[in-house]
């Protein structure tokens, strides 16, 4: 009795299994996900010598326009910024209209920033003060007892 | 008053709940984990990095990230556990690290390129535990928020270096009586890719250049430094704010006055002179260069959000002072209301962290915030909320703080 359930069940899970990755080889478990394409690979190294200059280094990282919260001016405030640093920089301050605009006096006078012209710096002010003020900062729901 | 200070601290402080998955949920919405595009894990990004631990990243272009406070809990900060500071990309450094060469000019006799191999063989190897700690550590406790990265507390650890004194290497070259200051330069581009400019050069007064503990670094607790932290040779110049500590080191300028690279003027690496109002733009002109970094202290054990089983709780952390000793560590699980004295170790060197612990016995169960509150030799301690606000958030080091709840 024992010995035929035992059997059932592996057939039952190996052709489960089965099924399975047929239908993910298909690809017909993943069809509305975004498939990861790595990049194409280095060409190999033809003396076994050649050292990798990115060996050790952080690994690539690229971030897209749906990285910052959507609204007007979005994509100026992305391609301006990003240029040079990461979204994740943006996204972690909370400044006055004033300390933002201070900010891009900062990036263009300390950091090589090219210049913007005015109408495109006041765009990307309105921007930035809309979705990154000041925070509030306190005890508020965050305890991790509270959960 | 002291209320809101005390809650805005602890909520920043307090990240490391109840278990790394946690963490976000005491962040902010915004700059938070969705920063990277990471599936919709809670917390911020975990780092992913060969030979690094899975540290919390706060920026990845250029990549920044610290140390949470649990994993700050060993005696010496091992490698992997190393927070991570950059200013522009990391460069590549490729080839016979021993041909790596620094060069030495400015108010010397004679100006020289040496190459790390001379530098191994001509000047004796020295070895200490040297706190490393980013100037911006503790910018997060600022209220209103502070511009730059969202240190909490691990933007600092402590491991062993391996390295020659720069002062043996600028007495070699003969230092002029012009001299007062050095300012240090690396290969790591921009982050725009130049390789022509200097990404960030910083200095440091002759007297600091030539402590005995300020060194030309090669070893990293005993193996050879990571790209990432400097290889094949970086500046420790500990106490003071890492970015002097110059990664990848290239040249060494002895300056007839005050270091003028870029992140040596305006706001950077600078506190008012006269306090300003929290979240107003400040004045230029009237900032000092921070210099020593001040008395901090952090809880490693238990992490923020433990549950414990028992009233008696035996936690532990380190202290440290910049250029100072830590005298006392006070800890309090009443909100500040009586403190009792934590037992504190002896550094193992000049710059090294200090250890402390304590035994307490929690009067009930139920939910304890546990504060601790280091003083330094001049008997400077920390204040109860980040003070002498500035526009880009140095000097933040209010008393640390951990939540736990005992169920039993």
């Amino acid at each position: 009795m024992t010995r035929i359930n035992i059997t059932h069940a592996v057939v039952v899970t190996l052709t489960a299994t089965f099924i399975l990755l047929a239908f993910d080889r298909a690809g017909e478990l993943r069809k509305d996900k975004y498939v990861y394409a790595p990049p194409a690979p280095k060409a190999a190294p033809v003396a076994a010598a050649e050292p990798d200059p990115d060996k050790g280094k952080p690994p690539p990282h690229n971030d897209k326009v749906e990285d910052l919260p959507e609204g007007k001016n979005r994509e100026l405030t992305f391609y301006t910024c990003t240029a040079c640093h990461g979204v994740a920089l943006i996204k972690a301050q909370g400044l006055t209209r004033e300390l933002w605009d201070s900010t891009l006096d900062l990036m263009v006078d300390k950091h090589r920033m090219p210049p913007i012209k005015a109408e495109e710096r006041s765009e990307i002010l309105d921007y930035l003060a809309e979705h990154f003020p000041p925070r509030r900062k306190g005890r508020g729901s965050d305890n991790p007892f509270l959960k | 008053m002291l209320r809101s200070g005390t809650s805005k601290a602890s909520r920043r402080n307090v990240l490391k709940g109840v278990g790394m998955a946690t963490i976000g949920a005491s962040l902010p919405p915004v700059g938070s984990a969705l920063a990277q595009g990471a599936p919709a894990a809670k917390g911020p990004k975990l780092l992913e990095m060969e030979g690094k631990a899975k540290l919390a990243v706060l920026g990845d272009k250029p990549l920044v990230a610290e140390t949470q406070a649990e994993l700050l809990d060993d005696n010496v900060t091992p490698t992997n556990k190393l927070f991570i500071r950059n200013n522009g990309q990391v460069p590549d450094v490729t080839g016979d690290p021993k041909a790596w060469k620094v060069k030495i000019d400015g108010e010397v006799n004679t100006p020289v390129e040496i190459s790390v191999g001379d530098l191994m063989s001509k000047f004796p190897a020295v070895t200490y535990q040297l706190m490393l700690e980013c100037g911006g550590n503790g910018r997060s406790f600022f209220s209103p928020d502070a511009r730059g990265n969202q240190w909490t507390n691990g933007g600092a650890g402590c491991p062993m270096w391996t390295g020659v004194r720069l002062a043996d290497v600028l007495k070699s070259a003969g230092l002029k009586s012009s001299a007062v200051y050095i300012g240090s330069y690396g290969a790591d581009p921009t982050l725009a890719g130049e390789t022509d400019k200097p990404t960030i050069s910083r200095g440091v007064p002759i007297a600091k250049a030539m402590e005995e503990h300020t060194l030309i670094a090669f070893k990293l607790n005993g193996q050879d430094l990571p790209l990432i932290h400097g290889a094949p040779a970086r500046l420790v110049i500990p106490g003071w704010p890492a970015s002097v500590s110059t990664k990848w080191l290239k040249r060494i300028w002895v300056r007839d006055k005050e270091h003028d690279g870029p992140g040596m003027g305006g706001f950077s690496y600078r506190v008012p002179k006269t306090p300003i109002v929290p979240g107003s733009k400040g004045n230029e002109k009237d900032m000092a260069i921070l210099e020593s970094m001040p008395v901090r202290s952090v809880i490693t054990f238990p992490a923020d959000g433990s549950k414990l089983t028992s009233r008696k709780l035996d936690l532990r952390g380190h202290a440290w002072a910049g250029d100072f000793e830590v005298k006392t560590v006070d800890i309090s699980t009443d909100y500040g209301v009586t403190w009792k004295p934590a037992k504190v170790d002896a550094p193992a060197n000049k710059y090294a962290w200090q250890n402390f612990s304590a035994s307490i016995e929690l009067p009930t169960t139920g939910y304890y915030e546990v504060w601790a509150k280091a003083t330094d030799s001049k008997g400077v301690t920390q204040p109860f909320q980040a003070a002498n606000w500035n526009p880009q958030g140095y000097g933040a080091n209010p008393i640390n703080r951990i939540r736990v709840l005992v169920e039993s």
